[in-house]
């Protein structure tokens, strides 16, 4: 479970040319659920994804995360919480590493190296050894029907297929929860029904998924358990699970 | 002046680790005085950034100081034939009076600069900067060390001149030939070998019960430091007139040379480390009970502990084989 | 422990991988890295050859050396000297030399001229270096024409050329016989150029030296050591030169090194950014520019002193003989005894690796704290 208390990220403060962009946000995001972040662009959505998915740290405001002590080197016996914000970026690191995958809108694959070292990269620093990561990135490849592409690098792929390297890239830590960016920007509807059906059965197998989107074919998916609207970095419905 | 591309390779180097240490000793001081780990603002992300760089130059002046500590006792003892009755490095060094501070000065700030990298180690492993105070007071101390070994290596450099020809007066017995070897301290032997080995002793055990009842963590740290500076004036007092097989020969440099296998190399290298763990241990006693640290102090001091007692065995081991086994007995 | 083994692995790997990726830009800095590299390695293996060079040569010359002074400048030692220095307690043997320099208008060339014991050259004949030989285009039993004060011809039959290999100093020597000697420079009787003098106990030789200055006053003692010394420093001073004159060169790598490491291209930027959306961390960037500094660093300095090994030993420097070697045009070719050891590496990666890896610290600290979420952000 993440939790979140008056969270607000502001750029450039104390300057003439401040600019908040989420605004005292509180809310509470559930385990092994499909949450939506919903709202136009420039409503903070991404800003407030950073921020949960340790990727950068709030101007003020608090994080918890419960459930994830696992991931934690240095937690105290009994507590099942970390307070990330004030943590330095060696430790969100090590926490992001291990409990987040990311899926973002322009896929972010490194080009030039192959499919398959694209999938085991965010596995390299973590000092794991690389015949346990590759045998996993090949699994993988493998649920995906994509292993054929295993050694092509990316420039050959198409839409469809660069989604889904960028989906099992983001599984390759074996995270608890995922977060995709606008993950469908890119796609046509077809595209983008197979890849909330993908998010679909991530979500079967336990993960817990939150999305940042304004596609329709994201928010209205019957799979999606609940909806948060954003506007102008604050949140105007943070809708119940449905 | 002597201007040899060993000797501009020294002052290259000082001059870039005294850059380096300005740099990061600068941003030391706005990190020490605008360190806000509670804030999110712009300006702390910065300075939390600014850290790795510190961290960074930091490892790299340690490999510089070590690397250049070395050529600077092969440049002296290269260039030793300059110089009228200098037979090795120890003459070359005493041709002015900046040339035994320079030696010492780098010394000094090598093992600081370890002691900087154990403190960063652990520091890094507390997840709210527990000893950030502690490492950029230590930092500021250690950058000014930097720069005053840059100024007097360039004051020693520029003041060794070479007895060569010259055109009004050949030959040189002008100034009588001194023999340097004999300046260096040579302290009487016996009571020498009974503090090392007593040092030795008191560090070895000492390190044991701090690792097994994790007790007397000062005493083992105070005694590693006390046993490097005996065992440093051991090797000029007694260790070295094992090896060279003279009774008069006392130079701590010629070790290094290929006569001796450069069996120098080992000895300083496992002196050196054992050293730099056995300050580091002592310096982290206080913080061991940091609440951030509680449960990784003592792991990195265990660890540190085994570094020195394994170095200052090996360096025992060196000198009691030789001991035994040199031609030389001293009585 | 072995956790940090494999992450070391992983990211050297990544890291080669990625050099490769970026051929072009790589290899315009690696081909920058191998010059300055080859330059100043040329410039080191070649001084410290020379110095050794002279040191072999040095070491056959006599313990001690005494010249008169006469009104401040060097003169001609009468030969009766030698009487009163023999007597001195210690030494063993005094030689009088007779010796000069020969300009050659032919090829601008000075010669060393001496003369030798009649069995180098007895008289009408005459032993000659390697190098005069290939000036003149002489061989054995030919006829060496050199012209006297007074412009008269002399001619001497080549009895000898000395080998040619590792010989800096015979390279210009023509070797006669006394009584030509004289004869070709009107050189007067009764005097030598200086005094070869032998000491039993090299450690009395600077008292030896004092006893010639008192019983002699207008004498100057030159000790073999002090020769030595000032060839050594001459050499050292001359390498210390040409490294001022390249260190321009090394100027110049070094900010075009920040520039390369600065300028990182967008497409760098923004993989730098990919991997640390995907949780890289500042340092493990850190770790990949520290491997990806230490491979070419590491390319570029090997290549470099193989190269320069081959310019300076098989070569013969071509690049700085002229400006280190030369006293006279001469020495057209002769070649090195290879000496390379540990210092002279130490020395050259101090002045080329250490310079070029502080050089890229900042720049590269600046790429590894590329904000992760920028990759987000667009």
């Amino acid at each position: 479970m993440i939790e979140l208390s008056g969270i607000t990220k502001s750029f450039n403060s104390g300057e003439p040319n401040q600019f908040t962009a989420v605004d005292n946000v509180s809310l509470v995001v559930h385990p092994q659920r499909i949450t939506v972040l919903k709202g136009p662009s420039g409503s903070g959505k991404t800003s407030l994804l950073t921020m949960i998915g340790c990727m950068a740290r709030p101007t003020s405001g608090r994080i918890f995360l419960r459930g994830v002590a696992a991931a934690v080197p240095f937690q105290q016996e009994g507590m099942d919480s970390v307070e990330i914000t004030s943590l330095p970026e060696r430790f969100l690191n090590d926490i992001r590493r291990s409990t987040f995958g990311f899926i973002f809108q322009q896929f972010n694959l490194v080009k030039g190296i192959s499919v398959l070292e694209n999938v085991m990269l965010p596995a390299y620093p973590t000092g794991e050894r690389r015949p346990d990561f590759r045998a996993r990135a090949l699994g993988l490849l493998e649920q995906f029907s994509i292993s054929r592409h295993a050694g092509q690098r990316i420039e050959l792929l198409s839409g469809g297929e660069l989604q889904r390297v960028a989906i099992a890239r983001a599984l390759i830590n074996n995270p608890a929860i995922i977060i995709a960016d606008e993950p469908t920007a890119h796609l046509d509807s077809k595209l983008s029904q197979e890849f909330m059906a993908i998010v679909g059965r991530l979500k079967g197998e336990g993960k817990s998924v939150l999305i940042a989107s304004h596609d329709p074919i994201v928010f209205d998916s019957p799979l999606i358990d609940r909806v948060v609207e954003m506007r102008d970095g604050a949140v105007v419905n943070s809708g119940s699970s449905r | 002046m002597i201007l040899q591309p060993a000797v501009l390779a020294l002052l290259l180097i000082a001059l870039l680790v005294a850059g380096m240490g300005l740099y990061a000793g600068y941003y030391g001081m706005r990190i020490l005085a605008r360190w806000d780990p509670e804030s999110g603002s712009e300006l702390q992300l910065e300075l939390e950034r600014r850290t790795y760089l510190v961290s960074t130059i930091m490892s790299y002046i340690l490999s510089f100081e070590l690397m250049s500590l070395f050529l600077f006792i092969y440049t002296a003892d290269d260039l030793h034939p300059l110089f009228t009755g200098a037979m090795c490095a120890a003459g070359t060094l005493a041709v002015n009076s900046f040339g035994y501070p320079v030696l010492l000065l780098k010394i000094v700030n090598f093992l600081l600069a370890g002691v900087w990298l154990v403190v960063n180690y652990a520091d890094n492993r507390g997840y709210d900067y527990p000893l950030i105070k502690v490492k950029y007071e230590l930092l500021n101390v250690l950058v000014v060390l930097l720069v005053q070994e840059c100024v007097l290596l360039f004051a020693y450099f520029s003041g060794v001149k070479p007895d060569i020809i010259t055109s009004c007066c050949g030959s040189l017995f002008s100034h009588e030939a001194g023999s340097f070897s004999g300046d260096l301290a040579s302290l009487p032997h016996l009571p020498m070998q009974i503090a090392f080995f007593t040092g030795m002793a008191v560090t070895a055990v000492s390190g044991v019960i701090f690792y097994v009842r994790r007790r007397a963590g000062y005493l083992f740290s105070i005694a590693a430091a006390v046993t490097f500076l005996i065992s440093a004036a051991s090797v000029v007092s007694f260790i070295c007139l094992y090896f060279y097989e003279l009774p008069t020969h006392h130079c701590p440099f010629c070790l290094l040379q290929k006569e001796y296998g450069h069996i120098g190399y080992v000895m300083y290298a496992t002196l050196f480390s054992g050293a730099v763990a056995g300050i580091g241990t002592g310096v982290l006693m206080p913080f061991r009970t940091v609440g951030s640290l509680i449960r990784i102090i003592p792991e990195i001091q265990r660890r540190l502990t085994i570094v020195t007692l394994v170095c200052y065995l090996l360096f025992s081991a060196i000198v009691v084989w030789k001991m035994f086994f040199s031609a030389l007995k001293l009585g | 422990m072995n956790n940090s083994m494999e992450r070391h692995l992983n990211i050297l790997e990544f890291t080669l991988a990625s050099l490769l990726r970026r051929k072009a830009k790589n290899l315009s800095l690696l081909a920058m890295y191998l010059l300055v590299v080859f330059m100043l390695a040329s410039l080191l293996f070649f001084v410290t050859a020379l110095k050794r060079e002279a040191a072999i040569i040095l070491n056959d010359a006599p313990d001690m050396i005494v010249q008169r002074l006469m009104a401040g400048r060097q003169d001609l030692v009468p030969v009766d000297y030698v009487a009163g220095i023999a007597q001195i307690k210690g030494v063993t043997a005094v030689r009088p030399r007779l010796w000069g320099y020969y300009y050659d208008a032919l090829n601008g060339a000075n010669f060393t001229i001496m003369a030798g014991d009649d069995s180098a050259a007895g008289s009408g004949k005459t032993a000659i270096g390697s190098g005069v030989a290939k000036t003149r285009n002489l061989m054995v039993g030919d006829l060496l024409p050199l012209i006297g004060y007074d412009k008269s011809p002399v001619m001497l039959e080549i009895g000898t050329i000395f080998p040619s290999a590792s010989d800096l100093i015979a390279a210009d020597l023509i070797v006669i016989s006394p009584d030509d000697f004289h004869h070709l420079f009107n050189f007067p009787a009764g005097q030598a150029t200086d005094l070869a003098v032998t000491v039993r106990n090299p450690k009395e030789l600077a008292t030896v030296a004092a006893k010639i200055v008192s019983r002699f006053p207008d004498s100057r003692p030159i000790l073999k050591s002090e020769i030595q010394r000032t060839y050594q420093s001459i050499f050292d001073w001359r390498g210390g030169m040409m490294l001022l004159v390249l260190a321009s060169s090394l100027l110049s790598f070094i900010i075009f090194a920040w520039d390369k490491a600065t300028g990182l291209s967008a497409e760098e930027r923004k993989e730098i950014g990919i991997l640390k959306s995907i949780g890289w961390e500042t340092s493990d960037v850190l770790l990949l520019k520290f491997w990806e500094g230490i491979v070419i660093s590491l390319t570029a300095f090997l290549l470099g002193t193989v190269l320069a090994y081959g310019h300076v030993f098989f070569l013969s420097a071509p690049l700085f003989a002229q400006a280190l070697k030369g006293w006279s045009v001469l020495y057209p070719h002769f070649r090195l005894v290879p000496v390379v050891d540990v210092y002279q590496l130490a020395v050259l990666f101090f002045l080329t690796v250490v310079p070029y890896t502080t050089a890229t610290i900042i720049p590269c600290w600046r790429a590894a704290t590329i904000d992760p979420d920028a990759a987000m952000r667009y």
